[in-house]
């Protein structure tokens, strides 16, 4: 019965194993959902020791092959790339195994499709959930594996006892996955990383929420979404935990009464789109547009100057893509893909700024239907002072002081008039629209800006969460251009993640970027880097980082030397430890025992040597201590352990007797 | 060879130790390579090294990343797996306990008493003689510190004749059955196979004493052992067989009936200078002939290779045949 169980154990991990291995094709989302389905249902039944495919080996093998026809068809017509066919093909397999007899044969041949199956989900796949199916995988066939080895060498019905050989499997395990990462990071690169597919397409829907409008209606729920849905790297490295700064991607100049509007004519594609006079101090950034981006509209620094050298990514491709300005408001990539690199460059905040020729007629519109009540509100707070920056300003700390920043709004007819003077609270798009149509009401020309604020280091990167999408106010200042400013309290500008599961996603997000950063994007040119750290650490490093920095090498060195030789050393402790507690620890008591009566172990001289000098001298203790001495011997190098209790029992019989050699001799030498 | 030394095979009590230094200079190296740990491929160990080489050449191709981390992995198991046997390899002790009879072409139980002194629980290890002339192997699913368990080969030599016992081959496929790990434990023994056992084609020699008509000892004729029974004396049976006290209580004649009621005395011969072939049909022969014979209860002699054994019955002497059968033909010290 218990062997029974135990086989029922080592094929549910045989299971479990080929369904993480499966799932490290699923999880690139680019497998047939048919395909899928197929597998989950096969999986199941396994899991539930249906093995429905008994004694039907010719027709199963017939399907397969049909399956394999009808693959290598949709190959042919284009329909279907060759590697998922082939992933897809391999999880057919499995499924076909999973639901036959148990055997093992049968079961190394699951395994063995399993590891196909896992080196197709890292052709298929860069995402951070690979490496859980990889570790999970490795447990589960580690322990699977381990287990049938032992079955296979057991007689009928009989059992084996798990604990020590989970544990061992388990360090086995456990030593297999450090071994990979030492491998993964000190094996020589010798090519560049062009083949892996580091795209696939986002779980959900994408979660940014650019469009061509803003409508004052909306909730604000994507503030708390932690998704990250951008990368960039700086030049010049600002150095900071978090960018505080503003990544514009859209403006709006029409506001009808309930939202912002642009216009949708498209310039012609080019490979770069000049948007200023490139001022003499810039910052450069390489940006990644993540899939849960989710829109083609571009995003850079305010104030982007150039965008150029775009590149669109799809599952199996990575090509150049053209750029296509909407004049005044926004650019756009002109093809769809799943993700895009883009590089872009900004005026640096310090830099003196140019007024490239806005129109201000173009940013003083309002809607006919506007509430009279803003107006006189906006000459109230400004009084007669007309210079924009400084009107724009008094606004700003007007809606900063007095009113509430909330994400839960409900629906009205005149958004901007209950905002101003029933609810007195909003989110960003109702401060930024507030200031905007106010300073207009002043005939002061101003737009509303849409994108992201912020920005968090991640390495040496900085990441964008679709939370940290903004809007906010752009005042036209005449020989400066447009101005921003924001009239959102700086503290609900970025993400607002107050959940547990918020703080659970960015968490994990954070560990993607590390293993994107540190994994998948990892090349020859950080190996030398490391190498170089490891052997002189940067000296032009400013005093702050030198040091984390050029330790670190040295501390991963160190962990994986420490690492290499707790694996060595284990099972050597393990057998020292067992010596001790068994006869060891008999012969420290009884050297113990024997030291307390004056007998104690010379120089060199061993409990042997002391029991053979106690006989040369017949002493009255020498019969009971060479009896001990010999059973602690055939425990520690023979082959006659001691059994529980034992060790107690001769330090007790040594007591006694030498309690009886003092009651005897002592008081006749005294 | 000396019935002392083919006792051997029976009572072999040698213990084989991982040792751990034997010899000096060039002997010790020898040694050294022959207790070497041996590899080979399981069937899935074949197709793992495979499909690791073709990850390998994807990464290095490709220069995608998670392959490289797979490689790592699969490496990385192929390490630990040969890690794990060696430590399940260490501190092994065999006892070979022998077997009751060994006769050639025929399974034969084999014991062996092994013993872990290294720390921890050993698993899945498989014993068997080094060499190999003689197929089979034991099974020990596991084996804790210290204690000693009796496991049992199902062996099988494919002809008669003493044979030399080097080693006891130690071997695992654990942790993961990729690989078939062994190691050499140096224990020499001799094991002596005795003749196949066939079917006696030919008759066995004319009996040298016993009721052959009328002649012979008279003594041999009342049979031998104890008495069983006795029933009424049929026609044409020899009249001193009648037990006349019971006769004369029962009114009629009542022989007495023995364990064994004829016992004969025979001398099997191998005629010296027969080719191998013609030998080991001969010993065969007189193996069977001497089974069945002593089965009989007659009593079995043998006059081969210049020596004869004098006739005797029982199981002993049967074994002795046998003894100096498996040993025809094979000078001293000239086993396998």
């Amino acid at each position: 019965m218990i062997a029974a169980r135990r086989r029922r154990l080592t094929l549910l991990l045989r299971d479990l194993a080929a369904a993480s291995a499966f799932g490290s094709m699923a999880i690139s989302g680019q497998l047939p959902l048919w395909g899928m389905a197929i597998y989950g249902v096969a999986l199941a039944l396994a899991l539930f020791d249906r093995r429905v495919l008994s004694g039907r080996g010719l027709l199963t093998a017939l399907v397969l092959a049909g399956a394999g026809i009808a693959l290598y068809t949709l190959v042919a017509a284009g329909s279907l790339d060759l590697v998922l066919a082939a992933c897809t093909f391999a999880g057919f397999i499995s499924a076909q195994r999973l639901l036959a007899p148990p055997t093992p044969q049968l079961d190394a041949q699951v395994h063995l499709t399993s590891l196909l199956m896992i080196a197709g989900g890292a052709a298929l796949s860069a995402d951070l959930l690979f490496a859980l199916t990889l570790v999970a995988f490795c447990v589960t066939a580690t322990f699977s594996l381990g287990f049938s080895v032992v079955e296979e060498s057991l007689p009928e019905g009989a059992d084996f006892p798990l604990r020590p050989l989970a544990g061992r499997l388990a360090v086995g395990a456990l030593a297999a996955l450090l071994g990979a990462a030492v491998f993964f990071f000190a094996f020589p690169r010798l090519s560049w990383n062009l083949v892996g597919r580091k795209v696939s397409p986002s779980w959900g829907a994408p979660t940014t929420g650019m469009s061509d409008r803003v409508s004052l209606g909306g909730d604000g729920s994507i503030k708390r979404n932690p998704r990250v849905v951008l990368r960039a790297t700086l030049e010049p490295d600002p150095r900071v935990d978090a960018l505080d700064g503003y990544w514009l991607g859209t403006a709006f100049d029409t506001f009808t009464g309930t939202e912002w509007v642009g216009n949708t004519q498209l310039g012609p594609p080019q490979q770069q789109i000049e948007l200023a006079r490139r001022p003499a101090k810039t910052v450069h950034q390489r940006i990644e547009l993540l899939p849960s981006y989710g829109s083609r509209v571009l995003v850079a620094l305010d104030t982007p100057t150039l965008l150029a050298n775009a590149t669109a990514h799809g599952t199996s491709y990575s090509s150049r893509v053209g750029l296509q300005e909407v004049k005044g408001q926004e650019v756009r990539f002109s093809e769809g893909a799943i993700s895009y690199t883009y590089h872009a460059f900004s005026a640096a905040p310090d830099a003196p700024g140019g007024d490239p020729g806005h129109d201000p007629q173009r940013y003083l519109g309002l809607p006919p239907t506007l509430d009279a009540r803003v107006k006189a509100l906006a000459e109230r707070v400004v009084g007669a002072d007309r210079e924009p920056l400084a009107a724009a300003r008094k606004l700003q700390s007007f809606l900063q002081s007095d009113y509430g920043y909330t994400l839960e709004l409900s629906p009205s007819d005149d958004p901007l008039a209950d905002f101003l003077f029933v609810r007195k609270e909003g989110h960003c798009e109702h401060f930024a629209t507030a200031l905007a149509v106010m300073l207009r009401s002043l005939e002061i020309p101003a737009r509303v800006a849409g994108g992201f604020f912020g920005g968090e280091r991640v390495g040496k990167q900085y990441v964008v969460r679709a939370g940290d999408a903004h809007a906010w106010t752009q005042v036209l200042v005449p020989g400066r251009g447009f101005v921003t400013v924001d009239a959102t309290p700086p503290a609900h500008r970025v993400a607002q993640a107050d959940t547990v599961f918020a703080a659970l996603v960015r968490l994990y997000e954070t560990v993607e970027e590390w293993w994107r950063s540190a994994v998948v994007d990892y090349s020859f040119i950080d190996q030398a880097r490391f190498a170089r750290d490891l052997i002189r650490p940067p000296r032009s490093a400013p005093e702050s980082q030198a040091g984390p920095r050029s330790l670190a090498p040295w501390m991963i060195a160190a962990a994986v030397a420490l690492a290499a030789y707790a694996f060595w050393r284990f099972p050597r402790r393990q057998r020292t430890a067992a010596e001790r507690t068994e006869a060891t620890l008999l012969l420290e008591g009884l050297e113990r025992l024997l030291a307390r009566h004056q007998l104690r172990v010379g120089a060199g001289e061993g409990i042997e040597e002391l029991s053979s000098r106690l006989e040369a001298q017949a002493h009255p203790l020498a019969p009971t201590v060479q009896r001990a001495t010999r059973r602690y011997l055939e425990a520690r190098f023979g082959t006659r352990p001691l059994s529980p209790g034992e060790r107690q029992h001769w330090l007790d019989t040594v007591a006694r007797a030498a309690q009886q050699v003092e009651k005897t001799y002592l008081p006749k030498s005294a | 060879m000396s019935a002392a030394q083919a006792q051997s095979a029976a009572g072999m009590q040698r213990t084989a130790h991982p040792v751990k230094k034997q010899g000096r200079g060039w002997g010790r190296m020898r040694e050294r390579a022959r207790r070497r740990r041996r590899l080979g491929f399981t069937r899935i160990g074949r197709t793992y090294v495979v499909l690791t080489v073709g990850v390998g050449f994807g990464a290095l191709n490709t220069g995608n990343n998670l392959l490289y981390l797979l490689l790592g992995l699969l490496l990385s198991m192929i390490i630990v797996s040969g890690v794990l046997s060696e430590r399940a390899l260490r501190g092994i002790t065999v006892r070979r306990l022998g077997t009751d009879a060994a006769f050639a072409q025929e399974p034969f139980a084999f014991r062996y008493a092994v013993t872990r002194t290294a720390a921890g629980t050993t698993f899945a290890l498989h014993f068997s003689e080094e060499g190999e002339l003689l197929t089979g192997s034991a099974t020990a699913p596991y084996l804790r510190q210290g204690e000693e368990q009796i496991i049992r080969a199902q062996c099988t030599a494919p002809r008669r004749g003493p044979y030399r016992l080097t080693g006891v081959k130690v071997t695992t496929r654990y942790p993961l059955g990729l690989f078939s790990k062994s190691t050499i434990l140096p224990l020499e023994d001799l094991l002596l196979v005795y003749p196949r056992r066939a079917f006696a084609c030919g008759s066995p020699d004319e009996s040298e004493l016993g009721p052959v008509g009328e002649a012979g000892n008279p003594r041999h004729n009342d049979g031998s052992g104890d008495i069983l029974g006795l029933r009424e004396l049929g026609e044409n049976e020899d009249a001193r067989r009648v037990h006349w006290k019971k006769s004369a209580t029962a009114g009629r004649l009542l022989r007495v009936e023995r364990e064994r009621e004829e016992r004969r005395s025979f001398v099997l011969q191998v005629r010296p200078g027969l080719g191998a072939d013609a030998l080991e049909r001969r010993c065969e022969e007189v193996g069977a002939q001497t089974q069945r014979l002593i089965t009989l209860g007659h009593e079995v002699g043998l006059e081969a290779d210049g020596k004869r054994l004098r006739p005797a019955a029982g199981t002993g002497q049967q074994k002795r045949i046998l003894r100096a059968l498996a040993q025809l033909g094979f000078g001293p010290g000239a086993a396998e």
